[in-house]
């Protein structure tokens, strides 16, 4: 009996604490980032990307649904880095915050944690940083990505290479044995054999690697004309060194991961020249969108106007601010807050943003935005050199032998 | 496997080696003397390559040159660390002195990753990835200097230990603390310099990996486990043992990379299994 009173005081207590504070004018997302451990700078990136979009959105007047405008406000918590304190933290979020929509946290880990909870309560989460299809391999209906998935990530490469050079015919792929880059891996492998070319090499390396020199050692017998890397900046930047080291010299090196990080230039100075790496956007990109700020330059002059710590704009901060773009214009079609019409309403998403193409197929991947692919060239810089329609500048190629560089 | 690639993969496995058993001395020697698993060791290899990078990014000194810094640098911290901090729990249980060096190690982590930021560094000179073939085989002038310098290291902390007073004081009280202590060792003396020997070759471990892997504040982990691996395979009690428990550990693991890379650490760690079963003492060790 004294029990049963406890629990009801409880649960009144709760219920009490938790009517939102905000006004009724207000829609609330909640969103898990990482803001402290292993991936703090791109939570960091997350959060901003997301803060950027709806400060614009707000500033703009907000959401308009059925007749009335809404502002947007958004609740953060940290997840340390730690995918298992994600699923809790969207738990907290959903029911003691009674957020109404939830943003995705940084990274796949995470964002396979937190889907299995938005399904469980029926709350539509749109996420920018985890494009691990495992995620969406589990048949779950409120979970999307705006990003291109995983095995896309090196498929430009593939393309750009071919189209440049029609006598190419090995390649040779490895990558770190965790899930996304696995995806990213056997994505570009099965991708090259579609387009006839032969892999010679196809290999996983385990995570936190600290010597390459044994596979390199191989590929160098076998001697490709691309060697793609699917890992992360740490493995790239070492495939690269060793390459040089036992003197590998492909006509294309291409990375999922670490090109597009101004810390890989400052790692291997030099060293960098020629190599291609995939990335989600950047902003040379000639996008022209249906959104606040319609094109990749615009986006990039108002966000460093806001944020003048950013010199370069990394495609973390600009494919989480086109999650809120989504569901901004998701809102405004459904015409309610209701999540399951809402839900409805992003599965049906078709429109052109400064990020690219927003649309989703019918496990909520977005497979109908390209890869960008970037190249870090000898005069010091990094141009976008795919898609060829929305490129800056020609590719450099093929990549001169390491021993024949000034 | 062709005779091309097997001389490569074989030079390579030597040259990981040296740079192994760099690592594995100086926690060998904490670890045998002392009785202390240090688990900071990694701490210190980061903290030596943090040296080595910054005085070449900002002074531009050659990293080979900044080697005797960060020997100098750790080995004033050891001691500093070890009179301050080990010392007052020196006889305490084991999992004292495991606690206490776990909780360094997070310290000293974090204080680099505070003030230096998470980004991942290199040491990247005109020379770096340049080398000499010998036939099909390529040979890297930096790894062939730190083969080098870990070769010279391994020596002098071999000849120190045999034949210097100090390193025989050391020897002495690891071998027995009572005894030594009658014949006036002063082991409190001799405990900080074991401490800051070790601490010392880490940094040096630190300056040439900067050379070698890109890192970044938590590198050390990595070869902290790899210290421990080594000394579990080739035994503690001497130097020797350190270089042919880090011949076994490159050998295994870059020849296993060559063809199963992605079992290369579950077979390295089978192999130190199956070995602590068999040989509980070590490959090199002395039964006891």
């Amino acid at each position: 009996m004294k029990r049963t009173a406890m629990v009801s005081l409880l649960a009144l207590a709760l219920a009490l604490g938790a009517f939102p504070v905000a006004a009724e004018d207000t829609i609330s997302f909640g969103a898990a980032v990482s803001l402290t451990g292993k991936t703090a700078k791109e939570g960091e990136y997350t959060r901003d990307g997301y803060n950027f979009a709806v400060d614009t959105v707000n500033a703009q007047g907000g959401i308009a649904v059925a007749g009335k405008k809404y502002k947007i406000a958004v609740k953060y918590y940290d997840d340390e880095s730690k995918s298992e304190r994600t699923a809790q933290l969207i738990e907290k979020l959903i029911n003691e915050d009674k957020v109404t929509f939830i943003l995705g946290p940084y990274g796949s880990a995470p964002s396979g944690t937190a889907a299995p909870i938005c399904e469980k309560y029926k709350i539509p989460m749109i996420e920018a940083n985890g494009s691990a299809e495992s995620i969406f391999s589990k048949g779950y209906k409120y979970t999307f990505a705006v990003l291109s998935p995983a095995k896309l990530y090196l498929k430009g490469v593939i393309d750009l290479v071919m189209s440049r050079d029609k006598t190419v015919k090995t390649v040779a792929v490895l990558g770190e044995n965790e899930p996304f880059s696995k995806e990213v891996a056997s994505g570009a492998a099965d991708y090259a054999k579609e387009k006839g070319l032969q892999v010679v090499y196809q290999e996983l390396y385990p995570t936190g690697t600290q010597d390459v020199s044994a596979l390199l050692t191989r590929i160098k017998g076998m001697n490709p004309d691309v060697v793609l890397g699917a890992g992360h900046l740490q493995d790239s930047l070492l495939i690269v060194k060793q390459a040089k080291d036992l003197g590998v010299s492909p006509k294309a090196m291409g990375f999922s991961v670490g090109p597009s990080s101004p810390e890989f230039r400052e790692n291997l100075k030099g060293n960098a020249d020629y190599i291609f790496g995939s990335t989600q956007w950047t902003e040379a990109l000639k996008y022209n969108g249906d959104d606040p700020w319609k094109t990749p330059k615009g986006y990039a002059e108002a966000f460093r106007a806001k944020n003048p710590k950013y010199n370069v704009i990394p495609y973390q901060v600009a494919e989480s601010s086109a999650a809120v773009i989504a569901f901004c214009r998701a809102i405004e079609k459904a015409g309610t807050l209701d999540p399951t019409k809402v839900r409805d309403a992003i599965a049906a998403l078709d429109f052109m943003t400064f990020y690219g193409q927003i649309k989703f197929d019918s496990r909520g991947i977005n497979i109908y935005k390209p890869m960008a692919i970037e190249q870090l060239q000898p005069d010091g810089k990094k141009y976008t050199v795919f898609p060829a329609a929305v490129a800056e500048k020609e590719a450099l190629y093929p990549m001169p032998a390491w021993d024949k560089r000034k | 496997m062709g005779g091309a690639e097997l001389g490569q993969i074989f030079v390579n496995a030597v040259l990981l080696s040296g740079i192994l058993a760099l690592v594995a001395l100086g926690f060998s020697l904490v670890w045998g003397i002392m009785n202390i698993v240090n688990l900071a060791h990694g701490a210190f290899i980061v903290l030596g390559a943090y040296i080595t990078f910054f005085l070449h990014e900002l002074l531009g000194v050659d990293p080979f040159l900044s080697i005797p810094v960060a020997m100098l640098a750790l080995f004033t911290l050891g001691w500093i660390v070890q009179r301050g901090l080990i010392n007052q729990v020196i006889k305490a249980p084991l999992l004292a002195t495991f606690l206490l060096t776990f909780g360094l190690e997070l310290l000293i982590v974090n204080l680099i990753n505070y003030f230096f930021k998470a980004d991942l560094r290199s040491v990247t000179t005109p020379y770096s990835g340049t080398g000499f073939t010998l036939g099909p085989v390529r040979i890297p002038y930096i790894r062939l200097g730190a083969l080098g310098v870990s070769l010279v290291l391994v020596a002098a902390l071999a000849w120190f230990l045999k034949s210097s007073r100090t390193g025989r004081a050391i020897r002495a009280t690891g071998m027995d603390i009572d005894a030594a202590r009658l014949t006036g060792v002063k082991v409190a003396t001799i405990y900080a310099a074991t401490f800051a020997i070790g601490a010392g070759m880490a940094g040096a471990a630190g300056s040439l990996l900067s050379m070698i892997v890109p890192f970044d504040p938590t590198l050390g982990g990595a070869y902290t486990q790899r210290a421990f691996a080594i000394c579990v395979l080739g035994g503690l009690g001497n130097v020797a043992n350190v270089v042919i428990g880090a011949a076994i550990y490159a050998f295994v693991d870059v020849f296993v990379g060559a063809r199963l890379p992605s079992l290369s650490r579950a077979v390295t760690f089978a192999i130190l299994v199956l070995l602590l079963i068999l040989r509980p003492q070590g490959i090199a060790g002395k039964s006891v």
